[in-house]
């Protein structure tokens, strides 16, 4: 086994425990604890696959703030208290739809013939520059269209954060 | 490093190399969290006219060992209620990050761990880690101080982060201008090697005075030092984050905080004041490199300590106001107004005075406004606190209670 061989087990076994981990711990901090490493994994696979830019985004937008404002929020809830609150009636709706995602993948990575698709040589970091070109000219409609989006979520968040007038 | 390598023979195998060198950087960094500590307490002391530890060791030199071996001595406490695993895994998340951020930042022309090509990038997701420790230490000790304290940094990390990235941004376009200019693919434009080597000629403080201005500030805050030490303010949180932690383990959040001081004013430096590079001037050799890096970096650690004997605390809501309603909005004009001139091929100097002109505009903008307040007065002592009040303990605990 090569060392890029251990180093993807490595990862591999990181981000699938600490996903199940995320669905499967009591306390929901600990969850959301487990939800930066399962990230942190993912940034690993970014990372072996050579795309070194996307691997520091993952680090930047989901490890330092995405998932610190989720604590956060969970936090000031006193989440400490009612662990069983993770749990309720739509359970078995949650198995079903999960388990049919993993029989999706399953039969996706099956399915697929890996030794057709795999480069063949030496494998060079995708330039950074070559993605925000792309960004910019092939897919700018996607991404003006997140802006909007995020704009609105934004936007609707400052709203329901203002106390109305009466309070 | 290639000294490290050298000293370490040409024999050893690769892992006895890399153990060598992690060593290395902790005792290095021990070393560094030790004199900085004395030196703060020394400056510090000189402003508030005192003398500062003066028993331990001659001048008070040794006072740091002392409080490290009675650290290392000290019994190890856990709140029986704290919650084990977050409680005691939390230092290891605000340690380790820190200490990644080694890894790109260069301190000689060719001293640096490992020349990454997007270094830039990597020291802010590295940092970034370095808050989910905080959060964690704070929710873990099951203290609602702590619990105060670590929503306070990570509110405060997360505002001062995005005016620190965007002036960052602002430095990257002029140094990818550069490469332009000469022909070159822009690929080495975040690599803070390049960076530093672009500062040849002129540092990049003369071209972006306000992205200087706004990097201090955010990192003043991201380190909680005053007047941004909401988090750790012992008159109001009592320590804040880490105020459950005892013995060794708070030893580590200390050890970080100061490898985090040293090793963001070296960013700093190597980013806004050309690192190793003499101002305007000559190529120097390797010894006098590493004498105008760590000056320069000595000398803006003297004004980070000086800062804090000088200028009074904030209020939370004047902390995120500042962030979010001046510095964003200024770091955002700086960078739309750098992309306006360089896609018109204004020269560098007119850069250097359009970035001069908006930190003037900056510093005009607040003074007036602190003006303003300070005539009011009173008022705004008798106002109600507006918007903190809904993240204190209290508030919480009630809402908890009235929910259940």
């Amino acid at each position: 086994m090569s060392a890029a061989e251990a180093v993807y087990y490595v990862v591999a076994v990181v981000a699938i425990l600490s996903a199940l981990g995320v669905v499967l711990a009591g306390n929901i901090v600990h969850a959301a604890i487990f939800f930066i490493l399962a990230l942190g994994g993912i940034a690993g696979f970014y990372l072996m696959l050579s795309v070194e830019f996307l691997a520091l985004v993952q680090l930047i937008v989901y490890g330092g703030a995405v998932t610190i404002l989720i604590l956060f929020a969970l936090m000031l809830t006193r989440a400490r208290e009612r662990p069983q609150a993770l749990f309720g009636k739509t359970r078995p709706l949650g198995v079903v739809a999960s388990l049919a995602l993993l029989a999706a993948f399953i039969g996706a990575s099956v399915g697929t013939d890996w030794f057709e698709q795999t480069p063949r040589g030496d494998i060079e970091p995708v330039p950074f520059q070559e993605l925000g070109d792309v960004i910019f000219t092939v897919w700018i409609v996607p991404f003006i269209l997140i802006g909007i989006l995020l704009s609105i979520a934004l936007d609707g968040a400052v709203l329901l954060a203002v106390p109305d007038e009466e309070d | 490093m290639p000294v490290l390598s050298e000293l370490a023979g040409v024999g050893l195998p690769d892992w006895i190399d890399a153990l060598l060198r992690i060593l290395f950087i902790v005792a290095l960094m021990t070393v560094n969290a030790f004199g900085l500590i004395y030196l703060e307490r020394k400056v510090l002391a000189r402003f508030q006219a005192r003398v500062g530890p003066t028993k331990t060791g001659p001048i008070g030199t040794l006072q740091s060992i002392a409080d490290a071996l009675k650290l290392a001595t000290k019994e190890d406490v856990r709140p029986t209620t704290a919650d084990r695993w977050i409680f005691e895994l939390a230092p290891y998340f605000v340690f380790v990050p820190v200490f990644l951020m080694f890894i790109p930042i260069p301190f000689t022309q060719d001293w640096v761990v490992r020349d990454v090509e997007l270094g830039f990038l990597y020291v802010f997701g590295v940092l970034g880690l370095n808050i989910v420790g905080v959060v964690m230490a704070g929710w873990g000790s099951d203290n609602k101080y702590a619990l105060l304290g670590g929503v306070r940094a990570a509110a405060q990390a997360i505002s001062y982060e995005l005016p620190m990235l965007l002036v960052t941004v602002g430095v990257v376009m002029i140094a990818a201008n550069h490469l332009l200019d000469d022909g070159l693919s822009t690929s080495q434009a975040l690599n803070l090697n390049f960076i530093a080597d672009d500062q040849r000629t002129t540092p990049y403080i003369i071209l972006q005075p306000l992205g200087f201005a706004i990097f201090m500030i955010g990192i003043l805050a991201e380190l909680h030092r005053p007047p941004f030490d909401l988090p750790v303010a012992e008159t109001e949180v009592v320590g804040g984050y880490f105020v459950e932690y005892s013995g060794m383990r708070w030893g580590m959040f200390f050890l970080a905080e100061y490898t985090a001081l040293f090793l963001l004013v070296m960013l700093a430096v190597v980013v806004f004041l050309g690192g190793w590079n003499w101002p305007f001037g000559e190529d120097v050799g390797l010894s006098l490199q590493i004498v105008l890096t760590l000056g320069k970096a000595g000398a803006f650690i003297f004004v980070m300590f000086g800062t804090r004997a000088l200028i009074p605390r904030l209020r939370i809501d004047q902390l995120m106001a500042f962030s979010w309603k001046v510095l964003l909005p200024f770091s955002i004009v700086q960078v739309i107004a750098n992309a306006i001139i360089m896609s018109y091929g204004g020269a560098d100097w007119i850069l250097g005075l359009v970035s001069l002109a908006l930190l003037v505009l900056l510093i005009a903008l607040v003074s007036v406004q602190m003006r303003l307040k300070a005539g009011a007065g009173t008022t705004t002592i008798r106002r109600e606190p507006a918007r903190p009040r809904m993240i204190t303990a209290q508030e919480t605990s009630s809402a908890g209670a009235s929910g259940d």
